[in-house]
This record gives C-alpha cells, structure tokens and sequence, in this order.
C-alpha cells in the first residue's frame, strides 16, 4: 500500500513539473561553486543571473514565458559537480550555465549531453573540453589556446629572457602553463628556466618562492588562482625576490590586492578578458549600474559576468529560435547568433562551441591597486 | 647553503603552527581514542574570532601592538575553548557509549557544521587582517633575513607546547588527564572526575588550534572558511608521525613535517611536496607503527 502511495506521489511530481515546463516558465539552470573555495565567484554567478532573470522577467519575460533560474552547488568539485548536473538534468532545465573551474566543468560535460541540456561554461578555459565534439556545449569565455599565445606574446614584447612557470596541477592552469611553454620554447632568446607546480589551498609558498629565487628568472608566468598569486606576490615581497610575476586570467580578482597588499600588488600583470568597467558598450554600463543598484556593490568578478553572457545568449536563442528544444537553441548558437552585443564583448560561436574573437587583453595594477588596462 | 637554511626556516615556522594544531588532536586522541576531525575548523573558528575582535575592539591601537596582540590571543583561545567544550556536549558526549565510529561520524559531521556556519556567519569571501598590526622587519640570523613574524611564530609555539608539558606534567589536572588516558575505568575508581578531564582536554586542545589560527591570521592576513581543511590534515598527519596521544610527539611530528615538506619540496619535487611528506610518514609507520615517540599499548581485551 504505502509502495502504490509513493509512486503516486511520485507520479503526481513528475506531471506538475512537466506541466511548468509546458507552460509559462523556461527553467534555466545555473551550476556554480556556491560553497567551496570558490564560494565567492559561485555566489556572485549566482547574483549575477538572478538580476538578468529580474529584468527580464519585468520585461515581460522571454517570448512571455517567465524565466527560472536553478542554482545548484558544485562546490568547486568534480564529484560533487557530477552529482549536481544530474540533480538539475532531472529538473527540466533548457540550459545550465557554467560552471567555473575546468576539472569541474568535465566532470559534468557528459551528464548534461546525454540528457541533451545546453551547457555554457562561464569560467572553463581548458582547450580540451570543446574538443570533444559535444554539440550542446558552449563557453563565454575563451580558450587556454589563445591565452597562452597572449601570455608569450606579452612576455616577448616586455623583453624578458629568463622565463619561469608555475601552475598549480588544475586542469586549467596545467593547460595554460603547457600552451605558453610550448610557445616560448619555440623563441631562440628565451629560456625556460623554472616548470613546476604548487599545491593550491595552502598558506606558507616560502619553500616555493625560495627555490624559484634560487632559478634567477626574469619574470615569473603563475597560470593559477588569485588566492595563491596574492600570497605569492605578499611572500615575494618579504623574501625580497624582486622578478615580477605575470598571471593567468583566474589571477583577475579585486581580492588579489587585499591579499596581497596594495605594495606587494604594484606592477603584477595579468591576462583577462576585459573587466566590466572597461567596456564602453552601453550593455555594460547598464548592467553594472543595475548591479551595483541591487547588491549595493559592483560586480567583483568577470567570470560572474561572464555566466550573464552565457544567460544572456541562452535567452537570445530561445526567444529568436522560437523554441526550448536543445537541438533548436544549439543550431542557433552555433549558425545564426553572430556579433551578439554582450556584457564582455560581441559574442559569436564556433562550429565547437567556443567563444570566436579577440577576447584577452593585458592588465597591470599600478600603485593604489586599482587594475589598469594595457595598451 | 643559504638556500639550505633559508628552507630550513622556512619548515621550522610552516612546522611550528602544524605543531600547535597537532597537539589538540593528540590530547583528544590520548583521552578519548576519538580523532576530532572538527579541531581544523576550531583552528579557522580562532583566526575568525581573532579577526572579529581585532576590528571591534581595536585593542592594538588602544595598548599597543604587542600587548594587544597577547591580549587578543588570549581572548581567542578562551573563546576556542569554550567553543570545544560546548563541541564536546553537543557533539561527543552523547556517543561516549556508542561504538567508536559513531563518535568519528559525528566528528565529521561536526567538522562541516563548523565550517559551514563559518561561511554563513561571515561569508564565502576571504576576508583580511589589517596590515603591518605587528612590525614587518628582519632580523639576520646567521647572515640570513628572517622575518620577525616567523621567529615570533615560531617561539610562540614552542613556549606553548613548553607550558603544556609542564602542565600535563606537572601539576594534578595534568596527573588526571594522563590517568584518563591510561584507564577512564581506574581513574573514575580513583575518584578522578573523568568528565571534567575531557572537559578540560577539549578546551586546552581548541585554545591552542584557535591560537594558531590566530597566528596564521596575523602572518598570512587572509583567511577563509575552508583553511582548517588543509592545516587539519596536516596536523593530524604530524600526530601521527610524532605518535598520536603523545603530547611531545606531535611537537616532534609537526615540526618534523614542516621540514621534510619544505626540503622534500626544494631539492626533490615541489609538485610532489605532498606526496614526499606521505612517503616519509609510512616509512616512519613501518619501522614504528606507533609512531616516532610513540608508546607500544596493551590491546585493552
């Protein structure tokens, strides 16, 4: 009796939910370190769609379907990540955005394929991931590929000859260190001299920062996370090693200088896509504002930013392909979206998903820590 | 050679802190055969705390640097404590008949509560500790700069774990402790109040986590939710490699382990820095499976 019970109720569930899906609202997933150590970014994702969804919602709501955004924790995890996707695949979600850290992103890419959701990692830069011919998987953000040519073609331009890299064993920051090191390689007068990884997570790197001392660099490329490139530039300064240090793109966080300190901060250099307030577009600014009006500051973070887009392209596909059907939204993303004006930039994708055009751009922060745009 | 000892201190001041965290599990195993596996977030509660009451009651500035700050170590350590011993009701307590792993589950249990109602107390994002609080000097030793704040770290720890040892001891709570950990059957019958010792064992052993916390705060200036994870592991690790239970042996592991880490990291692998410091523990454990200064015990049938 209680077994015919249950499955009534479960049947019950199942029909009411269908029944949303059909009706009035599209679900729209968000998958983000909500806990974790990247908490922050997950949780400023999630504040990021939440103020999207408002405004669309105000506006009428997309083709008048309303729309919903999930938010489930990865925790920053793969494992918890796998279980995540699976939770949300069963929600009837069109599209999940995100998530952050590329190990994580993996973890998942399968799950949501095989229930044919579309996926728009926001953060994930690995190169692999949109190299396995999934057609449901889309990223805002670009590739390791073209960050590791930025990143050797600043080095070559600043002039250094004696090049040491640090990852830190991440999917990610293991892609990076990989594609510049394969470039550097390649020039006559510049020398490896330091390759190696640190364990992310841990407070003291004088071990490391002693060792790398002892290999005379002239500029150190840390392809890691903020919170280890802020206790390195902090621990560089104290030991007086005095290289100057060049970060990936996961180094782009206003928390680096407060880790760091505003004098130990000076003149560190990183790549990133362009940070909000540098883009003239009016999409910007309007968002900005709108964000800064409703969480009473501005958005800290461009992946944040970055799972607007991917929220923001998701809602431009359903509402010009008229449809939430997986195989309708992909066609568009992939076929007909071009030169989208987004948060970040225009946005077009390619044949495999990937983010086209010129996105990385070169930052210094200068004196009083504020992230200076390069030339 | 420089290199040499400029890594040697390196170990000593990452060793002194895995110390201090090691001896709270070390007393708590010794006492109670239980691993507490929520003291690394005891050791991140004492550098929230630390934060907390450094901003709002700007001690620092009101009786100076480092009279507020021994001021503000205090503080953290007697609210850690209390911390622990409510811990111990809530957490321990009711399982003390219950079979072992019961009271490890709720340790792990205990252990995500903490951490998480850190993260919601104060948020996901790191937060700091206002700079230059203590002097950011050198001091040459042996014509090598060693930072101030290392060489504090580093005395602070060991005049701890001195005064513990005396403690433990020395005096007649120290005599009560090491009896419960003997026998807690014996020493009840010897009038021993078995409960208050691991009263006291579980508000000695977070003072001193959160003491740590504190430090790490101070030296490091960020802190976020989720550091007790890897100061916990590693601290655990240390107590075994010293011998868990044995109060001088997790000062013995912790520091030991700090150096092998760094020298391990330095001339061998840093990638596998780890995985050096691991390797060394189970060569330890097959030539001693109790550990470095640990005691070979009875089986209790």
């Amino acid at each position: 009796m209680k077994r015919i019970f249950i499955l009534a109720l479960a049947l019950c569930l199942i029909s009411t939910g269908s029944v949303f899906a059909a009706g009035k609202t599209v679900r729209i997933g968000l998958m983000g370190p909500m806990t974790g150590p990247w908490a922050s970014e997950g949780q400023e994702m999630k504040q990021v769609l939440d103020l999207l969804a408002e405004d669309i919602n105000k506006a009428g709501g997309i083709n008048g379907m309303q729309v919903e955004v999930i938010a489930e924790d990865d925790a920053g995890d793969p494992r918890t990540a796998a279980l995540a996707s699976q939770r949300l695949s069963t929600r009837d979600v069109v599209a999940v955005v995100g998530t952050y850290g590329s190990s994580v992103t993996e973890a998942t890419q399968t799950i949501y394929d095989e229930s044919e959701i579309i996926q728009v990692a926001n953060g994930s830069t690995a190169v692999r991931l949109s190299e396995k011919g999934l057609n449901f998987f889309f990223r805002t953000c670009p590739r390791d590929d073209e960050q590791g040519r930025v990143a050797a073609q600043t080095i070559k331009k600043l002039a250094y000859k004696n090049v040491a890299i640090l990852h830190d064993n991440t999917t990610y920051a293991k892609g990076l260190a990989n594609e510049a090191k394969a470039l550097l390689v390649k020039e006559k007068d510049i020398k490896i001299v330091f390759f190696d990884a640190l364990t992310p997570g841990e407070r003291d790197y004088n071990t490391l920062l002693t060792k790398l001392k002892g290999s005379k660099p002239d500029v150190v490329f840390f392809t890691g996370y903020y919170p280890e490139a802020g206790l390195l530039l902090r621990q560089k300064r104290e030991l007086g090693f005095t290289a100057p240090f060049i970060g990936g793109d996961a180094t782009n966080h206003p928390d680096l200088v407060k880790i760091a300190g505003v004098e130990a901060a000076k003149d560190f250099y990183f790549l990133s896509a362009p940070l909000p307030k540098d883009l003239p577009s009016a999409e910007a600014t309007s968002f900005v504002k709108g964000f800064e009006a409703k969480y009473g500051n501005s958005p800290n973070s461009i992946y944040a930013v970055l799972a607007g887009d991917g929220f923001r392209v998701v809602v431009e596909a359903i509402k010009n392909a008229k449809s939430v059907k997986s195989n309708d939204i992909a066609k568009y993303l992939h076929t007909k979206l071009t030169d989208f004006p987004g948060l970040t930039g225009t946005i077009s994708f390619n044949e495999k998903g990937d983010r086209v055009g010129d996105v990385y751009r070169v930052y210094r922060v200068d004196a009083a820590g504020n992230f200076i745009l390069q030339p | 050679m420089e290199q040499f000892f400029q890594q040697l201190t390196n170990g000593l001041a990452v060793g002194g802190i895995y110390a201090l965290i090691a001896l709270g599990y070390t007393m708590v195993y010794g006492v109670m055969k239980l691993i507490n596996f929520a003291h690394g977030d005891l050791f991140t509660l004492g550098s929230y705390l630390g934060l907390s009451l450094l901003t709002s009651l700007a001690l620092t500035e009101n009786i100076g640097a480092f009279m507020g700050v021994i001021a503000l170590a205090i503080l953290v350590m007697a609210l850690v404590g209390i911390v622990g011993v409510v811990l111990e009701r809530a957490a321990y307590r009711p399982l003390r008949e219950s079979p072992r792993l019961s009271a490890v589950v709720s340790a792990l249990g205990a252990s995500i509560v903490l951490s998480n109602g850190i993260m919601l107390i104060y948020g996901a994002k790191y937060l700091f500790y206002p700079q230059n609080i203590l002097p950011s000097m050198t001091i040459p030793i042996f014509g090598l700069p060693v930072p101030l704040m290392r060489i504090i770290i580093l005395v602070t720890s060991l005049v701890m774990m001195a005064a513990l040892y005396l403690f433990i001891q020395k005096t007649t709570i120290g005599t009560a402790i090491r009896a419960a950990a003997i026998d807690q059957g014996a020493a009840r019958l010897m009038g021993i109040n078995v409960d208050m010792v691991i009263m006291m064992v579980f508000m000695i052993g977070p003072a001193l986590g959160g003491a740590a916390g504190l430090m790490v705060g101070l030296y490091y200036g960020n802190i976020n939710f989720t550091m007790g994870w890897v100061y916990g592991l590693k601290a655990f690790t240390a107590a075994i490699l010293g011998g868990i239970g044995n109060i001088p042996g997790a000062m013995v592991g912790g520091i030991l382990l700090g150096v092998i880490e760094s020298l391990g990291a330095a001339y061998i692998s840093l990638a596998w820095k780890d995985a050096i410091a691991f390797f060394v523990l189970i060569l330890i454990l097959i030539v001693r499976p109790t550990g470095l200064l640990g005691e070979r015990v009875a089986e209790k049938v």
